[in-house]
């Protein structure tokens, strides 16, 4: 039997130890059981608690890339999608931290030494709290029905499937 | 009389860790301020880590960088291992060691290639740079991911890694386990290698001076986890007796306290310090590699040609650690048993920025009472100061943007982590002219 090749990356960030930093994790956690095994072969899940280039450039032509996040600017619990590219061109907060690159740096390395940004979506939930041990927030709680779907959808859509089990 | 002042700002410096600024002040064209003002709130953890035991401290330490957790837990281990009486397994010095070549080797990567040399090819950035070297940046982000692995697979994850115990490790890895990663570390070395003449091809500014330098120095090997506090003029102490020799002061300008020698004197620590004092025990092959450069000199010398010292230990880390994967034996046990009493704990190691020292006082339950860390860009930043201080008479005279430009990239030869000192670079530069 051939186990066909994975056409889609799904890049799971954040730390489940950071209260809604870790909504990702748990969403991808739910939301595999419910894939049929279809959809699951074709899926490949990277871990990865703060997206790096490397994650991004070698991912395969015929492949697209799913990323998952907890973002901030946005109400706590609100689901946000967006393609690759509108990511690059979003407005940039100033950094932080320049040794963690700014999600646009990220993208925009993984862009120039790729030859193009893979084809693929960003789907990130607002979140609230990020102190180390905290839980996840009410909001962020509240927020993981619609975030699992869109993941779902997400999936679905990048797989190239139309059918889904909900 | 009157005064004419002109200033210029630059906003969100990037490429350093953390965040703080610059202000310069000419006064008759003479500098008469260089103040690395670190403004980030100090981050309290020599407070939390007041009432945890040794091993919660460790998780806690390593949380205040996250490029260079490793270093944090190594001093804290050392530093309570040292006081308890605690033997490890040879196994277990192999992998912190181990451990310690896989931090080097992502930091000292994501400096090289993604930080500073943007700087020397006249890129604003790593993804501009990537546009037009490719090649160039994808090696750089591979020998990152190589360090990763690595360090995700001793540590339990790429950063902040969770192994580190008092007495071992919470898991050693298998012997299996570590040896997959033996073909990615033989890469590794290939693109260090390579790193070195990428590094010596960077063209640095005409900049010479003549600083104090300190470091770990072991007589067997290159400076990580052990070794006694040495410095090119003279100085040799334990590495527990930072204090007997440096002492902090707080300047007005810097959330950051600063470390002076005893007399009041700057120091440099990092890889140029330890390239100068310590390249006699370099592995053989980062040797070979320095001694084929010829830049000994003018990476004592030259502040700017510090990149090239960071590429030697890349191959230092990088064959040190195909050393030690090849050796490697699981220790019998993962962590020996020990219990603790009260006392001083106090440990010096070698972060991939300079000297990291911890000290703790322990208290007879066992818990912390008092601490202090002195991260290695707070040692380093009176000597930044005093850098900057002497090299910007040079640039006064060459446009804004050129001028800013240059002390930028001065500062970023320092690889300095402003968030372990307390994170951004402002820089003002304000021109007195007295009539």
């Amino acid at each position: 039997m051939t186990i066909p090749a994975p056409t889609v990356r799904v890049l799971v960030c954040g730390t489940a130890d950071r209260g809604d930093d870790g909504a990702a994790l748990s969403a991808i956690a739910h939301v595999l059981p419910s894939l049929e095994p279809a959809i699951c072969q074709r899926l490949e899940i990277r871990r990865c608690p703060q997206l790096d280039a490397t994650d991004l450039i070698d991912v395969s032509p015929d492949e697209a890339c799913l990323v998952l996040d907890t973002v901030v600017g946005v109400t706590a619990g609100e689901v946000v999608e967006l393609s690759l590219e509108a990511l690059v061109g979003s407005a940039t907060i100033a950094p932080r931290s320049s040794h963690a690159l700014p999600i646009q740096q990220v993208l925009g390395i993984a862009e120039a030494v790729r030859g193009g940004l893979p084809a693929g979506r960003f789907l990130g939930i607002g979140g609230k709290w990020f102190g180390f041990g905290s839980t996840r927030s009410r909001a962020v709680r509240e927020g993981m029905p619609a975030y699992e779907r869109a993941v779902r959808a997400a999936i679905a859509g990048l797989a190239g499937v139309v059918a889904i089990v909900a | 009389m009157h005064t004419s002042d002109l200033r210029f700002m630059v906003q969100n410096l990037t490429r350093v860790e953390g965040e703080g600024s610059l202000h310069l002040l000419v006064r008759d064209g003479a500098v008469a301020e260089a103040r690395l003002q670190i403004f980030e709130a100090p981050r309290y953890f020599e407070a939390l880590v007041v009432g945890r035991t040794p091993d919660e401290v460790l998780d806690i330490v390593s949380r205040i960088c996250g490029i260079c957790p490793v270093a944090y837990q190594m001093s804290a281990v050392h530093a309570f291992e040292d006081l308890f009486g605690v033997t490890v397994d040879p196994a277990t010095r192999a992998l912190r060691r181990l451990l310690y070549c896989a931090e080097w080797i992502e930091s000292h990567a994501l400096h090289i290639y993604l930080l500073h040399a943007p700087d020397f090819l006249g890129y604003p950035s790593a993804v501009e740079l990537a546009k037009d070297h490719r090649q160039l940046v994808a090696d750089g982000l591979r020998l990152k991911q190589i360090g990763n692995q690595l360090l995700a697979l001793l540590g339990g994850r790429a950063i902040h890694p969770v192994s580190v115990r008092v007495g071992g490790w919470s898991r050693a890895p298998r012997q299996a386990a570590l040896r997959s990663l033996r073909p990615a570390l033989g890469e590794a070395l290939h693109l260090a290698q390579a790193t070195v003449d990428v590094a010596l091809g960077l063209t640095p500014p005409v900049f010479e001076r003549e600083p104090r330098l300190v470091t770990l120095h072991h007589p067997r090997e290159y400076p990580m986890n052990e070794g006694r506090i040495v410095s090119n003029d003279g100085l040799a102490l334990a590495p527990q007796s930072w204090g007997e020799a440096f002492h902090e002061v707080q300047v007005p300008w810097s959330n950051a306290l600063q470390a002076r020698g005893a007399d009041g004197l700057p120091y440099l620590l990092g890889p140029a310090a330890r390239i100068v004092l310590d390249h006699d025990q370099l592995h053989p092959l980062a040797r070979e590699a320095l001694d084929a450069s010829g830049a000994l000199e003018s990476i004592r010398r030259n502040p700017y040609r510090s990149i090239v010292a960071r590429a030697v230990e890349l191959v230092q880390a990088a064959a040190d650690a195909i050393d030690i994967v090849d050796a490697y034996v699981p220790p019998a046990q993962a962590r020996v048993a020990w219990a603790p009493h009260p006392g001083i704990a106090a440990w010096a190691t070698e972060a991939p920025r300079g000297l990291l020292f911890h000290r703790y006082e322990v208290g007879e339950d066992g818990r912390i009472a008092a601490a202090t860390i002195v991260p290695p860009t707070s040692q380093n930043q009176a000597a930044i100061e005093a850098d900057i201080a002497a090299f910007a008479p040079r640039i006064l005279d060459q446009p804004i943007d050129v001028a800013t430009h240059s002390l930028e990239q001065l500062i970023r030869s320092y690889d300095p982590c402003i968030s372990c000192a307390t994170h951004f670079l402002d820089l003002s530069v304000q021109h007195e002219v007295l009539a």
